[in-house]
């Protein structure tokens, strides 16, 4: 079976473009933060906007190639989830004003898009595909619920180094230039938030999909299970911190073993059980 | 013209000569007045501060070299015995202008960067303008300095980060908590330190200060000069920890005022939430002990030199954008020096053109109409504008060095037969 992207030389430049730009603004990003560079601070967020409107370009006329269908595979993913952090950190950057941790988010959606392209490289199916408005917001909800776990588990070692730094008076780059610890602690917390809502959501779509459907799904499905462990995990460490008392430190401990947990579940399955839910389509 | 600074500063003498050489205002105004009325220089300022006297002056007549000006300022001052011709430093036109742009920008101060010399050179010219000690080429020196100052300021980061003790344990709270304005502060000692680090914390928006004090009278004083009259009996200060964000210590003791087992019940009741203390005692008023506990931080001053050390050196390598303004401004006040050598030339060009116009349109005053002769003295107007453009172009040209400046103005003089230039101009 032939490699799409071969077939559409359109596809193939955009997929082989979108890696570049995330590179090309990491880079930015990496001299605005470590050297404060004016003319890295100047092209640093056009650098940005121009590689999600790319991305979602060339997201789109993937689909429109494989007939407006969203295709699960592996490539797809990694290339979703670079986008979704990569938005989710925009919309942060936008609001908070705080540019400074652009770096640290980017540089993850940077690896997450070079690891799709190679995939592409080396893909001949698309694997399988859907359409309808269910299965849509149930995927693109839970590539957004993981971003927000991802950003939650990013900020989180942030938090973790500049704890560390300040506890050990090393007063280095890293102290002058991170956010203060309390704004980093919101950051976690608002990323929390966001993960377990769009989790929540990709959970009900995924249930009123299914009634929808003659196949019923395995429950047992370890995708599934995955899942609903995370959403549990998230909405328990939403209430740990009002109920329990526990402190941002303790939080970001937990918040980085379970990124570190549901990526390589992630990665795992993806790899080893490229079905969804074991559906066919 | 040349311009000349000779002075004393922390690079060149220690405290006590600069303490006996400085000028007050009244000592400084009636200085560069007699500098003045000697007729030795046109133009003459002082600035003088805890850490450098410098004099600025434009000699009027070729005695008035850097020794003399050191000789006068050491008779006026009667230091002969404490301060010799040695703790002084000379500098000579383009160099008095680097200086004085180094010492407005803050780079040639004690502390790097620090904020108050812009303001004390200002306060020197206006004390030289009012008794009308600074001239055209003072003035130009001064505004040039100060345009120097703001840009320093604005384009570069040499005056970030704090550079003293209690501003870097203001910087530091900062970086732990994200709005002062709603933490609760408690000070304890209201001594010199402890007011420092107070009126920090309350410039940055904390309002919540709670200010305790053996002298409570004094706990009193500084709450209300403050504005928030908030005010702990030193003998109950310890029930109350636990509702305190961040604590600053600053009182003269052998024994901790905050003890591990005090601050651990602390923690517990106000739910490890984070605490910062900043012990700025010495000896230190804080038990070191209590640094082990969760979601404590507490420092020290050595802590905070650390913060200090490492803004400075932050400032240090902003030295390079620093000079290459300095030098930028440097090129641009000399080319400005050398239109001034080209101005007599150019008024006398100009005057000599005028005169031959008026000549000739006399000759024809009463042989046209006033609306011909009108039209004629128009017509000549725009000739002269047109024949005088390039050489007047050339006379002011930015390229020039001010070695190639005499021959060009005396081909000039030349060519159109000018006379001498008047000597007190150049």
């Amino acid at each position: 079976m032939a490699n799409i992207f071969y077939e559409n030389s359109i596809l193939f430049a955009l997929t082989q473009l979108v890696p570049l730009l995330y590179l090309i603004t990491t880079v930015l990003y990496g001299i605005h933060f470590f050297r404060e560079t004016p003319l890295a601070g100047t092209l640093k967020q056009p650098a940005l906007i121009l590689t999600v409107i790319t991305h979602v370009a060339d997201l789109g006329l993937l689909t429109s190639v494989e007939g407006y269908r969203l295709s699960y595979s592996a490539y797809n993913l990694m290339s979703m989830v670079a986008l979704t952090l990569t938005i989710t950190y925009m919309f942060i950057e936008f609001t908070t004003k705080s540019d400074k941790t652009g770096v640290f988010v980017i540089a993850f959606s940077t690896l997450s898009a070079m690891f799709s392209s190679f995939l592409s490289a080396h893909t001949t199916s698309a694997g399988p595909a859907f359409s309808g408005i269910g299965i849509g917001i149930h995927l693109i909800a839970a590539i957004f619920g993981f971003s927000s776990v991802a950003i939650a588990g990013l900020y989180s070692g942030l938090y973790l180094v500049l704890f560390r730094q300040i506890r050990l008076n090393r007063f280095g780059l890293l102290f002058q230039r991170l956010p203060n610890l309390e704004d980093i602690g919101l950051l976690i917390m608002h990323a929390v938030g966001f993960g377990f809502f769009f989790l929540s959501i990709t959970i009900i779509a995924g249930v009123l999909e299914q009634r929808a459907l003659s196949e019923t799904i395995n429950l047992l499905e370890p995708k599934l299970v995955t899942l609903i462990i995370i959403w549990l995990l998230y909405g328990i460490s939403l209430l740990i911190k009002p109920l329990f008392g526990w402190d941002i430190k303790h939080m970001a401990v937990m918040l980085i073993a379970l990124f570190v947990l549901i990526t390589a579940l992630l990665f795992v399955m993806s790899l080893m059980t490229p079905s969804f839910h074991g559906l066919r389509f | 013209m040349n311009i000349i600074s000779v002075g004393v500063n922390h690079k060149t003498a220690p405290i006590e000569i600069r303490e006996r050489i400085s000028l007050s205002e009244v000592q400084n105004k009636e200085f560069v007045t007699d500098l003045i009325s000697s007729g030795l220089a046109s133009e003459a300022m002082v600035v003088s501060t805890c850490n450098r006297t410098e004099l600025y002056v434009v000699p009027a007549m070729a005695e008035l070299n850097c020794d003399y000006l050191k000789e006068y300022l050491i008779a006026y001052k009667d230091a002969r015995k404490e301060v010799r011709p040695e703790h002084f430093f000379n500098r000579f036109y383009c160099g008095t202008a680097r200086h004085l742009f180094e010492v407005s920008s803050a780079i040639d101060s004690l502390v790097l960067g620090e904020g108050q010399i812009l303001g004390q050179v200002k306060d020197a010219y206006r004390i030289a303008a009012e008794v009308g000690t600074a001239g055209i080429l003072l003035t130009r020196l001064c505004h040039t300095a100060f345009s120097v100052a703001k840009k320093v300021k604005t384009k570069t980061k040499i005056m970030e980060g704090a550079v003293s003790v209690s501003y870097a344990a203001v910087e530091l709270a900062q970086k732990i908590f994200s709005n002062l304005s709603m933490k609760k502060v408690l000070l304890i000692g209201a001594g010199e330190t402890g007011e420092l680090a107070a009126k920090h914390i309350y410039a940055k928006n904390a309002r919540n200060i709670v200010i305790t004090n053996r002298t409570i009278s004094k706990a009193e004083a500084l709450a209300e000069e403050l504005g928030t009259n908030r005010v702990l009996p030193y003998e109950s200060y310890k029930e109350h920890l636990h509702e305190f964000d961040i604590i600053i210590t600053a009182v003269s003791t052998k024994d901790y005022v905050l003890t591990e087992p005090e601050m651990q019940q602390s923690m517990v009741r106000r739910r490890l939430k984070p605490v910062i203390i900043l012990d700025l005692g010495l000896p230190r008023n804080v038990d070191p002990e209590i640094a082990k506990l969760q979601n404590m931080f507490l420092k020290d001053i050595d802590a905070l030199k650390h913060i200090i050390d490492s803004n400075l050196d932050r400032r240090r390598a902003e030295l390079p954008k620093v000079n290459a303004i300095i030098e930028e401004e440097l090129v641009a006040f000399g080319q400005w020096i050398n239109t001034l050598k080209v101005r007599p030339t150019i008024v006398d060009l100009q005057s000599k053109f005028i005169e031959i116009k008026e000549k000739e349109l006399e000759r024809y005053r009463h042989k046209v109409s006033e609306e011909e002769l009108k039209r004629m003295e128009h017509l000549t107007d725009r000739i002269l504008k047109k024949i005088l453009h390039h050489p007047i172009k050339m006379l002011k040209a930015p390229i020039d060095t001010a070695d190639n400046i005499p021959s060009k103005v005396n081909l000039v003089r030349n060519i159109f037969d000018l006379e001498e230039p008047n000597q007190s101009l150049q």
